[in-house]
């Protein structure tokens, strides 16, 4: 306690270079949670607005479909999926699909596309594709073959409501399949590739024009939080024990999602390890002219038998000191901002287009603070601080008492 | 008591040499026997070696060649890190320039040594106040060393040194920073406790009132003792 207390009044002797130094470490730390806040919610957002776009957080199908994804790899008991998924905690909805590709004809031109046949209820608790409807509206059960189309792909095709187009496809039993279906809504939800290159039908008449019968080939489930899913991939592969399935989280199925989240991340650390290091200049010259501002003290505190271990002790305990009240400030500051802006946003609107190309489709990007955020930020500052003052911790119980006491 | 129990410090032969540009031979073939209770003055002219004996006599620096035994520890052949341990329990220390650490008050200062030998802060606290009661600076406890006179500065670091009643005290020119008055009330004190306590003081002085109230005075020239001369000493001028 005593060399706590020599510490904490160390510090405070040059109190306008502590202060700019406390200062230093206040907005190091600020800018680590705010940028991990803003990272956080861009990557939450990104996987939020995917998930709910199309794929889920996790995706069954039968054992070797994601490698292979052809109708003959249609999903076995169905009824056991369902009963797994029904027994999860927080699941918020599932939907069975039928998926297959096909070509899309109106009287003016043709697209390859990618065919999505879903109960219109069930889907609405996985997706919001009933929230991105810009025309028309959404599918109905009672409706005759309706279909959704992209806005890309509607332009394209060159096709409105009401429209008739021709789903052309090779069905499960090799035969060629096609039906006409009428543009009952067309959609924007803001990721270029599903508004250019996916349809919405029903499953029944998905199951029709496929000659399926009543088999699938995905169910795909939404869970409370992303965060819920390892607890429920654990859970669904012990109730479905025996299943030649596959149970896939949404960063299997989105890899490209999940590289990129690593990506950014990677380069966030980049760059909060250059912040650092200019930080950690900044505390060991602190550190540094504060030790060779004391040689003297510290020769007479040796003579007088304090060990070199007490001596450490008591420059990193300076350091600790320092690290606390910059920690304690950069804390607050960083989470007043990552709060403010976790509840107003910030307008990305100037770059919808690069955004929306990266799964963002709100004009708002939302940070967000969590216990972990804080606690890895105030542990790399702290173990930054008693790093860097180990240096000249070392170097002050390194001197020689006989000479340090005349030292001028 | 045997004469070897009387005995608190031996040194024999001990030779010092520093490496400059020039070789400095700054003890020669010094032998020197201390008896417990001692009031000793090292004087003689500046470079004759007397921080150095004390430096080497306090464990701070080691002698090239030679033997120093203090309450028959032999300083020369423990480990350097065992010398700040034996420091810690065995000697006491006070510098030309005070040095009271600043952070820390007047009582703080005092504790510090007892603090680090692992004594509870209630013990060691009373019995700070109790020696600033002793000599009469009772009303400073509270202050930091830089709102203290020199001479005030001085008392608070002798009983710094006493405060754990280690076996030999060092002064190294205690009274070169202190004018005439306060050197003689420090001089004072120290002979008090001295007598008192028994505490053995050794100093290296300059200071010819000092060398005049010592009971022993060492002659160092060119780090040779070229005397060594037990006195009465002159009574103190102005007491406490």
């Amino acid at each position: 306690m005593l060399f706590f207390s020599m510490a904490w009044r160390n510090v405070w002797r040059n109190r306008r270079r502590s202060l700019l130094t406390v200062g230093a470490i206040a907005l190091g730390l600020a800018f680590n949670i705010f940028m991990r806040g803003i990272g956080d919610g861009f990557h939450d957002q990104m996987v939020d607005n995917s998930v709910r776009a199309e794929i889920g957080h996790i995706q069954i199908h039968r054992f070797g479909y994601r490698d292979d994804p052809g109708l003959n790899q249609t999903l076995p008991a169905p009824q056991r999926v369902a009963q797994a998924i029904r027994s999860l905690p927080h699941v918020r909805g599932y939907t069975f699909r039928v998926l297959g590709g096909g070509l899309a004809s109106t009287t003016e031109n043709s697209s390859g596309v990618q065919i999505l046949g879903v109960d219109p209820a069930q889907e609405q608790t996985v997706t919001t594709i009933q929230n991105a409807i810009v025309q028309g509206r959404y599918l109905d059960s009672g409706m005759q073959r309706p279909i959704l189309l992209g806005e890309r792909l509607a332009a394209h095709l060159k096709t409105s409501l009401d429209d008739k187009v021709v789903l052309l496809v090779q069905a499960a039993d090799g035969s060629m399949g096609a039906e006409l279906f009428r543009v009952a809504g067309i959609f924007r939800s803001g990721a270029p590739e599903m508004d250019a290159g996916v349809v919405f039908i029903l499953r029944s008449d998905a199951q029709t024009l496929f000659a399926l019968g009543d088999r699938i080939t995905e169910a795909a489930l939404l869970l409370d939080s992303s965060r819920q899913v390892p607890a429920a991939l654990d859970a669904l592969s012990k109730g479905l024990t025996g299943e030649p399935v596959e149970i896939l989280p949404w960063w299997r199925v989105e890899p490209f999602l999940q590289q990129f989240i690593q990506i950014d991340d990677a380069f966030f650390y980049v760059i909060v390890l250059i912040f650092f290091v200019v930080i950690s200049i900044g505390i060991l010259n602190t550190i540094m002219m504060s030790v060779f501002e004391r040689v003297r003290e510290f020769g007479v505190m040796m003579a007088l038998g304090t060990r070199p271990r007490q001596i450490i002790k008591l420059v990193v305990e300076e350091a600790l000191a320092l690290g606390l009240v910059g920690i304690v400030a950069g804390s607050l500051i960083g989470s007043a901002l990552t709060q403010y802006f976790a509840r107003h946003g910030i307008n990305l609107s100037s770059f919808s287009a690069g955004a929306a190309a990266l799964g963002i489709t709100s004009s708002r990007v939302y940070s967000e603070l969590t216990l972990g955020n804080l606690v890895y930020s105030n542990l790399a500052v702290l173990a930054v601080v008693m790093l860097v003052a180990l240096y000249p911790a070392v170097h002050a119980a390194g001197l020689r008492p006989v000479e340090a006491i005349r030292h001028v | 008591m045997c004469e070897s129990r009387m005995v608190l410090v031996e040194i024999r032969s001990v030779f010092k040499t520093y490496h400059d540009h020039v070789d400095v031979h700054a003890l020669k073939d010094v032998t020197l026997h201390l008896e417990r209770g001692s009031f000793a003055a090292v004087t003689g002219p500046s470079g004759s070696g007397k921080s150095t004996l004390l430096n080497v006599l306090g464990g701070l620096d080691r002698p090239d060649a030679g033997n120093i035994r203090v309450g028959g520890t032999d300083l020369t052949a423990i480990p350097a890190d065992q010398l700040a341990d034996f420091r810690l329990h065995h000697i006491g220390f006070v510098f030309q320039a005070f040095n009271l650490l600043p952070v820390l008050s007047v009582v703080e200062n005092l504790e510090f040594i007892p603090a680090l030998q692992g004594v509870s802060k209630q013990k060691r606290r009373r019995h700070a106040r109790d020696l600033l009661k002793t000599v009469g600076l009772e009303e400073v406890g509270s202050k930091r060393p830089n709102e203290l006179s020199g001479g005030q500065q001085q008392r608070v670091a002798v009983l710094r040194a006493i405060m754990t009643e280690p076996e030999l005290v060092l002064a190294d020119e205690p009274t070169a920073n202190l004018d005439s008055a306060n050197a003689s009330l420090l001089l004072d004190m120290m002979e008090r406790l001295n007598r008192e306590k028994g505490v053995t003081f050794v100093f290296s002085t300059h200071d010819p009132q000092v060398v005049r109230r010592a009971r022993r005075v060492i002659r160092l020239k060119d780090g040779a003792v070229v005397a060594d001369e037990t006195q009465t000493p002159v009574a103190a001028s102005i007491s406490t």
